[in-house]
């Protein structure tokens, strides 16, 4: 697949060795088979998930991408810094790449970690067109492990995704199996009284939502590196050995809560950026996101890799055992969580007075002015709590169940290990070495995750992409970027080119990353250091919710000159997002 | 700190292995890894250079018996532990670690000395003072002298949450 270059004779002369490898992508239709059912997909090489690109940092990689596809196609390389030209995203980076035609990616590899890549036309991805990014540091590792596994999560869906966005369109509870029954109306009035359940039941009718929301495309089979369920991929080791597992969550949709009964976790990066180590029982991987752990197994035994869907509508899993064929029981999955009316705090427009029930953390947090105090004593907790070096998501709420700030208080969606154990927050995540030095933002940008679920509408401050400005960064500032989700939903916003520096009340130690999940009712803090010229793309990467207009253009002003004048070509090439 | 949290600090307390030593005695093993030594002793002395987070080397020859002088450096921007102890040792030591940094006594790249004479009932305290460790912050440097005892499965590990399992460990091979 791939030739290695050596620039031989000018390495004789200078000191650091240039190594500049050359890879080969065919785009193709390719089968998909996941267990459950056969659908025909796209892939690379002729398989889907596509390879692991294995890069050096350090290395100047050509990457040459033929399409083999009756319709244009583009790569995107996930959470990698480089030139905007060869970000891959059509209309923003460049054309996109037509029928037939071979397109070549050059660029610098400037940094190490666990990435992923796939195609950003059309529904190109949730279709199969992703692989696996694996890159070696220059320097040695900070970790000691004997072997390593890509763990590519996906939810294959037997429809084709414009078939699932047509769907949704016409009906956006189309794929919502998990809707409340009669059954259970009964059951929560003999719990909660009948007036209570009435109520709660006409208010969430007012908000044309349904409290099963959690995911709004279910039906899907979740697949680790191609392998259904039934198919269980499996990776050997040998008992004593610490492996090292890169998991990448490659999905259209689904976030994932992932576990392996039998072994502690420890989480030694996030979106390709080693973080201090974090012992887990369990972590909740977003879509677009990547975690490394490692793990210890000791015993001559099969362990199961369980991953249920945060909605528990469906699951992925695979195994790693001494042997091939060796199997570890499948734990049933837990009860679908339901979000609460604190989930919905952030929603503008709501009658207050339909609100006043018994389920609701608290009443007056549906109340807007005090919603403000909410979102200031979350930061003001973060700022302290985190500086006193506590661990936030063993920190008892007032209930002495576990809280995590990045939840809404009440929220029904917030994780909670299987085994009661320790299950990762973002306030745990903290650089293992920071890569800016902390300064003042020069300004804010307020973005307000807006949709409306009965039209399958979704967007940022209530404009969709397609009737937006975009936004304007100065190279060389510092930009704080507030996001506060208004709707039921989980949105893991992804900014192209620049990182993401999650505020997690660390100060100089907060991480970086390049996909936040910004949850339902919640308010989150990002920084990023505008230091890539160009333009980029900055979207939710739920696949229909991008496309449904959750999707900004970022222009950066200024910086060399020769950039600002690639910048007008690709404008004017254009093409769609 | 709320109700909840001072309840789970009481529990552990109440618990009989509850020492905030370094892990190498209170636990019924004795001194599988040896015993303090005299730096007059010393057959010889070895440079341990702890990084974020690994050591170097990462590997020790000793003979059986023999009293080693470890000079050991924080080269690293996080504190770091250098202990010498057997793995279920190490794994005794990481709960009270765990707890030192859940109350703040080990914060990123500090050590709040202060916090660990703070009395915790029952008379214990966070103190970190046992003879086959020492606790550096950046760019501090202590000494480690030690008797090794007979072969035995001896490490030596940073013991703060997390870092053990990355891989913030070295072996001891008897000759």
């Amino acid at each position: 697949m791939k030739v290695r270059l050596l620039t031989g004779l000018l390495s004789l002369l200078m000191p650091a060795l240039v190594l500049a490898g050359e890879y080969n992508l065919t785009v193709d239709r390719v089968e998909i088979d996941t267990g459950d059912f056969v659908k025909e997909g796209i892939g690379y090489n002729g398989k889907s998930p596509g390879p692991v690109l294995r890069f050096k940092e350090g290395e100047d990689v050509r990457i040459n991408v033929t399409n083999n596809l009756d319709e244009a196609t583009s790569i995107h390389w996930h959470g990698l810094i480089l030139p905007f030209e060869q970000d891959g995203v059509p209309g923003i980076s460049f054309p996109g790449i037509q029928p037939g035609e071979t397109f070549t990616y050059e660029f610098p590899i400037t940094q190490a970690g666990t990435y992923w890549f796939h195609s950003h036309s059309g529904f190109q991805e949730p279709d199969g067109a992703f692989g696996a990014i694996v890159i070696e540091p220059e320097g040695r590792e900070p970790f000691r492990y004997d072997r390593e596994y890509v763990i590519q999560l996906t939810d294959k869906h037997p429809h084709s995704g414009d078939r699932i966005m047509r769907n949704l369109k016409m009906m956006p509870d189309y794929y919502n199996r998990q809707q409340q029954t009669v059954g259970e109306f009964f059951s929560d009035a003999s719990s909660n009284g009948l007036m209570d359940t009435i109520k709660d039941r006409m208010a969430w009718g007012d908000m044309r939502m349904m409290k099963a929301d959690v995911e709004d495309v279910q039906g899907f089979t979740g697949m680790i590196n191609g392998k259904g369920p039934a198919q269980n991929w499996t990776g050997l080791f040998e008992p004593g050995e610490r492996v090292r597992l890169r998991f990448i969550n490659s999905s259209a949709m689904t976030y994932f809560d992932v576990r392996i009964p039998g072994l502690d976790m420890t989480v030694i990066q996030a979106d390709g950026n080693n973080v201090q180590p974090v012992n887990v029982d369990e972590f909740r991987i977003g879509v677009a996101e990547t975690y490394d752990v490692i793990v210890h197994p000791r015993d001559e035994q099969a362990y199961t890799i369980f991953a249920e869907s945060m909605g528990r509508s469906g699951f992925a899993r695979a195994t790693l055992a001494p042997e091939e064929g060796m199997e570890a029981p499948i734990p049933p999955m837990r009860d679908p969580a339901r979000l609460t009316m604190a989930d919905m705090a952030g929603m503008p427009g709501m009658d207050h007075g339909d609100m006043d029930h018994g389920d609701m953390a608290a009443s007056e947090d549906m109340d807007h002015s005090s919603m403000e105090n909410m979102d200031d004593s979350k930061m003001k907790d973060m700022d302290h709590g985190s500086m006193d070096g506590m661990d936030h998501s063993k920190m008892g709420g007032d209930d002495g169940q576990p809280s995590d700030p990045f939840y809404a208080k009440g929220s029904g969606i917030m994780p909670v290990a299987a085994n009661d154990g320790k299950f990762l927050s973002y306030a745990d995540l903290k650089a293992q070495k920071p890569l800016y030095e902390e300064r003042e933002p020069t300004r804010e940008i307020e973005l307000r995750l807006t949709g409306n679920m009965e039209r399958y509408t979704w967007s940022i401050n209530g404009v969709k992409y397609e009737d937006a400005d975009p936004i304007r960064l100065q190279y060389g500032e510092r930009v704080r970027f507030k996001f506060v989700n208004e709707t039921m939903m989980t949105h893991p916003m992804h900014l192209h080119g620049m990182w993401s520096i999650l505020d997690v009340g660390a100060g100089k130690w907060n991480p970086i990353k390049h996909t936040v999940s910004v949850q339902p009712g919640t308010t989150v803090y990002m920084e990023t250091e505008v230091d890539a010229p160009g333009q980029w793309a900055f979207h939710c990467h739920l696949s229909y919710h991008a496309a449904a207009g959750m999707f900004r253009k970022v222009i950066v002003e200024g910086g060399p000159d020769s950039t600002q004048a690639k910048t007008d070509v690709a404008i004017e090439e254009g093409g769609d997002a | 700190m709320n109700a909840s949290k001072f309840l789970v600090i009481a529990a552990v307390m109440s618990m009989p292995a509850a020492t905030f030593a370094a892990g190498a005695d209170g636990h019924g093993h004795g001194m599988a890894s040896g015993e303090p030594g005299k730096a007059s002793q010393a057959s010889r002395t070895i440079n341990v250079e702890m990084y974020d987070n690994y050591y170097e080397p990462e590997m020790i020859d000793v003979e059986p018996g023999e009293t080693v002088r470890f000079v050991v450096e924080n080269k690293g921007n996080l504190v770091h532990e250098f202990n010498i102890g057997t793995p279920g040792m190490h794994d005794a030591h990481q709960k009270e670690m765990k707890m030192m940094v859940e109350h703040g006594v080990i914060q990123g790249g500090q050590i709040h000395h202060d916090m660990m004479d703070m009395d915790m009932g029952n008379g214990h305290s966070m103190k970190h003072d046992d003879p086959n460790s020492v606790l550096l912050e950046p760019g501090e440097s202590q000494e480690v002298v030690w008797t090794f005892s007979d072969k035995g499965n001896v490490e030596f590990a940073c013991n703060v949450p997390g870092h053990y399992q990355a891989g913030m460990y070295g072996e001891i091979n008897f000759k």
